[in-house]
């Protein structure tokens, strides 16, 4: 597993690249939340990945809105790819190898202090943003039940959509889950984010200009 | 109703620079694969989610349907872009008796098998992500006007990213049948269907 490396000029340097390269590419990021986020506990970010841009927009989503610090699991050979990534928070994960496992802790790890938040892209693929049904993997729940109570989830919807401008803007739909343990098994945690999905879906396709 | 002053040496120019604006903004533009009717001019619908739609169905005509670009467009818009006036595009304004004007416009330059006619069928502008395609009434009166032999084309253009940082635009090509042969509820029906089996392709597409 590669761990996240500390380098603070590498990290001040590529903060502010991240931040301007998502200012320059997007019209707007819009930001909309269904309830309050709460700021004593670590935040595990569920978010659907449906491009490069997911990582990027959700490290803008943490600088505006819940001020942590950014980890990130991807995979392996990206990590190997894009050097910087590991300095930005990234960890690496292997599917199918022995080697999950310790990802998984140490996720679950990083989950106990409170300064931390933890995004993972739960579908283990890219998808196109047109999916109706959204599939999990199965590693997560083992992060759930091996951090017991100790953070918050968060659930994040991505649409991208241009309207009248040139630039498209990213429509990222927030939900927070208090009380995590309520998810027993994976298929009640897969039920909740779709619904999460398909209402904010809904709301997205209303928008008439 | 302002109608067109279409050029072909300046569409031509134009589509060439507009080609390679897109393909600087754009990682790809993949149009699946979809062949016209020969002889037959073209009512091409297509789905209007942002500022490239015109853009998409002026790459569409000249890339693959081969056919000369027309474009509605509406009235404000034509006014404050004279230009587009040379690059295909005239006038329409919505609820007004300029509006049959403009229907009978089109119906006309569709009589011309080399002519191809790009629609907003929905009139406003909606949410790439929307299952429902509205079509407004003004689409059957016009289809009623047509003489020549016309075929009318769905395109359901969706934007994905994938592995990139820029947008791919995909653009689904469907047949929706001969004007005069399928009725107007029958036309909604189809455009319909195609628009979610646009959605399905979409998930399943190669990447």
């Amino acid at each position: 597993m590669i761990s996240p490396k500390k380098n603070r000029l590498v990290h001040w340097f590529f903060h502010r690249y991240l931040l301007w390269i998502v200012g320059r590419n997007f019209h707007e990021v819009r930001l909309a939340q269904t309830s309050a986020i709460a700021n004593n506990k670590a935040i595990l970010l569920l978010a659907n990945h449906f491009s490069w841009w997911d990582g990027f927009l959700m490290y803008y989503v943490n600088h505006k809105l819940l001020h942590k610090k950014f980890h990130i699991m991807i995979l392996e050979e990206t990590i190997r790819q894009v050097s910087f990534f590991k300095y930005m928070g990234a960890f690496s994960v292997n599917k199918n190898s022995r080697d999950m496992i310790a990802s998984l802790n140490y996720a679950a790890g990083l989950l106990n202090d409170p300064k931390n938040m933890v995004l993972i892209f739960p579908q283990g693929k890219l998808y196109s943003n047109f999916v109706d049904q959204v599939t999990f993997q199965k590693g997560l729940m083992k992060i759930i039940t091996r951090a017991q109570q100790n953070f918050d989830l968060l659930f994040a919807a991505t649409f991208v959509e241009n309207f009248k401008y040139k630039k498209p803007t990213a429509n990222v739909y927030l939900k927070t889950i208090t009380g995590n343990l309520a998810y027993k098994s994976m298929d009640e945690l897969t039920a909740a984010y779709q619904q999460h999905y398909n209402s904010t879906k809904q709301l997205q396709t209303e928008i008439v200009l | 109703m302002l109608p067109s002053r279409q050029n072909d040496t300046l569409s031509k120019m134009f589509y060439r620079f507009m080609r390679w604006w897109m393909r600087r903004n754009f990682k790809e533009i993949n149009i699946q694969p979809f062949e016209p009717m020969p002889g037959h001019s073209i009512l091409l619908l297509t789905n209007h989610f942002s500022w490239w739609d015109g853009f998409f169905a002026n790459y569409a005509a000249f890339n693959n349907l081969k056919r000369r670009l027309f474009i509605m467009m509406q009235h404000d818009h034509f006014v404050n872009h004279w230009y587009f006036k040379y690059l295909g595009a005239f006038s329409m304004k919505k609820e007004s008796r300029e509006m049959l004007e403009s229907l009978s416009y089109s119906a006309n330059l569709l009589n011309n098998p080399e002519n191809l006619v790009a629609i907003f069928p929905q009139g406003e502008l909606c949410s790439n992500h929307i299952t429902h395609i509205h079509i407004e009434k003004g689409i059957e009166r016009l289809i009623k006007q047509i003489k020549g032999p016309c075929q009318i084309v769905y395109q359901c253009t969706l934007i994905d990213y994938f592995e990139s940082l820029k947008p791919r635009a995909y653009m689904h090509h469907f047949d929706c049948g001969v004007a005069g042969e399928v009725p107007f509820e029958e036309l909604k029906q189809r455009v319909n269907d195609f628009h979610q089996q646009a959605l399905k392709n979409q998930v399943n597409i190669e990447h």
